[in-house]
């Protein structure tokens, strides 16, 4: 199976019916199902017309009617889709261009201060298309506008040829442990069986609305991709700020979100007089048509499955990975148990090694790009180790209970790697050694000052605190919010290293002067 | 009540705690224990409340309750 026939499919059975929403100065536009499969065969057209043929191209931007139609003009050709964060630093997204050796590039109109930076770490990027139609006012030669790529289909006949199932159609970079971003290689079937094993149907016109970012193998594939198989409305959310308010415009029927959105939700819930009926309360926060929200990303406190229960929301626990495309278990809608995360998928097997789940199946990624070595550790003796340890119940659905890797898990979903952020900050003079922990919901820097430097400026602990604080905020206004340190912790003795003279992440919590031997 | 009143009051919705409790130099993050989201979610309704339009952008820089009543206030005078 490959994307190209889900979307051709729905084309044909729900061609009337609207495939996106947004809002676009404050008015609601809309794309039919016809209307998007055509728009997706010109960005195709187009590529084939610029001559990428099995090219990688980069996207960077937040969901956006013409992001979707690129990344899935590139996807239905024999073209590599690499979806970048549009909120991490310039630098990085430079990086990750490069790394992952695109030579196109769709980038977002908000984005294109970022141009010369581009072109110039970039070498191999051939072209860049601005998402948007009209023509870019920017003054950079190798910019176009995503309409003149699309004119292009109309001086030719020539389409793509399908892409093979096992050919790779996307690379979605996620957290390392090494403290460098790993490129997933996701094939055609990785998807397309991804979409199907999740056993879930709605009624054709079904609206969604999407919340995440659009980069996330969750969004992608859970938002777009198996809502345009089951040829939903799939509503655009223009911004966090307006979640709630969407929610009320487009009355959504079905939504997907991290745990950090159900926490706020339920604080803005719980703050409603007790006096007022929940069913209004429900009514007024959802926009009355909400039955359903399927939650992944990071664990749930099932006391929440209660609590929005209460206001006739049935919350349903998935979980997955970026490397398994991304659904490995799920619950659903009459098939679930609270503090579970789900029955396994039917194209998937599982085992546990040592309590750590291992999987394998149709949706278990190909490997990591360029990365050989990551590779053959995660998919050892064919197996995927999640680095979460779990079990399975006397039903069939499985439980986690703990993690084998050194990953920070937010309930936004966002994984952390503390070293990739500890490499950064130890850059500071004044920080001597860094660790970075995961603490209530947030992550906080735990640092020793370097004593030489607090000698040479004569620093009390107020100036310690003041000046590393300032160094949070400076370094805190160029990352995404994921990314922010909010706590600080100074330590006032070294960490506790091993033999090899590596901090012993276990113990990163305790600080007493250690015994001289 | 007074606009700061108001402003508090929303901003004890996702901290629960006594508006007349929450000081102008409090940081969301750290002090009040706003999650990122929570953050977004509070602008929105102040956006509604105030009848403001906020750029992402602009946010990046608040971090303390009075840094959210000045940009307010500059959105006001600008409207």
């Amino acid at each position: 199976m490959l994307i190209r026939n889900i979307i051709e499919e729905s084309a044909g059975k729900h061609a009337d019916i609207m495939a996106v929403k947004w809002l676009a100065k404050k008015e609601i536009h809309e794309r039919s199902y016809r209307e998007l499969a055509e728009n997706i065969t010109m960005v195709r057209k187009g590529l084939l017309a610029e001559g990428f043929i099995g090219k990688h191209i980069a996207l960077i931007g937040a969901s956006s009617v013409e992001w979707i139609e690129s990344y899935l003009g590139i996807i239905t050709g024999r073209n590599v889709a690499v979806p970048l964060d549009a909120n991490l630093p310039g630098e990085d997204l430079v990086d990750l261009i490069d790394r992952s050796d695109s030579e196109g590039l769709f980038l977002s109109p908000k984005h294109t201060a970022l141009l010369d930076a581009i072109t110039a770490g970039c070498p191999k990027l051939k072209k860049i298309w601005i998402l948007q139609e009209q023509e870019p006012d920017v003054p950079n030669a190798g910019a176009a506008s995503l309409l003149s790529l699309m004119e292009l289909s109309k001086s030719t006949e020539a389409d793509s040829d399908s892409p093979a199932p096992g050919d790779t159609a996307t690379i979605i970079f996620t957290s390392g442990t090494t403290g460098k971003s790993k490129g997933v290689m996701l094939t055609q079937d990785n998807l397309a069986s991804n979409v199907a094993a999740v056993d879930y149907t709605r009624e054709p016109g079904t609206v969604m609305l999407s919340v995440l970012p659009i980069h996330h193998a969750f969004c992608l594939v859970m938002d777009w991709l198996k809502g345009f198989s089951l040829g939903a409305t799939v509503c655009i959310n223009d911004s966090l700020l307006h979640m709630v308010k969407n929610m009320g415009l487009f009355k959504p029927d079905v939504m997907l979100m991290v745990p950090l959105m159900l926490e706020t939700i339920y604080k803005k819930l719980s703050a409603a007089s007790p006096l007022i009926p929940k069913k209004l309360v429900a009514a007024k926060a959802f926009g009355g048509n909400l039955k359903i929200i399927f939650t992944g990303g990071a664990h749930l406190d099932p006391y929440y499955i209660d609590k929005f229960a209460d206001y006739g929301i049935d919350v349903l626990e998935g979980y997955g990975m970026s490397e398994c495309s991304p659904v490995i278990s799920c619950n659903l809608p009459d098939d679930h148990k609270a503090g579970s995360i789900g029955r396994p998928l039917s194209n998937v097997e599982i085992t546990f090694e040592d309590g750590e789940i291992l999987v394998k199946g149709s949706s278990v990624m190909k490997g990591y790009y360029k990365m050989p070595e990551e590779t053959a550790k995660t998919l050892e003796g064919g197996w995927l180790h999640t680095g979460d340890k779990g079990y399975l119940d006397e039903d069939g659905f499985l439980f986690i209970n703990g993690r084998v890797k050194n990953l920070i898990i937010l309930s936004n979903g966002e994984n952390i790697s503390p070293e990739e952020i500890e490499n950064k900050l130890a850059l500071d003079k004044l920080v001597g050694e860094v660790v970075v922990t995961g603490e209530n919901n947030g992550l906080t820097a735990r640092i020793y000052p370097d004593q030489d430097v607090v000698a040479a400026k004569r620093m009390n602990e107020e100036k310690i605190q003041k000046e590393l604080q300032a160094f949070l905020d400076k370094y805190n206004r160029n990352q995404p919010s994921y990314r922010q340190i909010t706590g600080l912790v100074i330590r006032k003795h070294p960490f506790i290293k091993n033999s090899t003279r590596k901090i012993k992440r276990q113990d990163v919590l305790i600080d007493e002067e250690l015994p001289t031997t | 009540m007074t606009q700061e009143m108001q402003f508090k009051e929303i901003v004890a919705q996702y901290c629960s705690m006594d508006p007349e409790k929450i000081t102008n130099d409090m940081r969301f993050r750290e002090d009040l224990g706003f999650s990122s989201l929570d953050f977004m979610s509070f602008l929105g309704e102040l956006e509604d409340t105030f009848d403001i339009e906020l750029e992402e952008e602009d946010l990046v820089q608040i971090l303390t309750v009075a840094e959210a009543l000045e940009l307010l206030e500059r959105l006001q005078e600008e409207a």
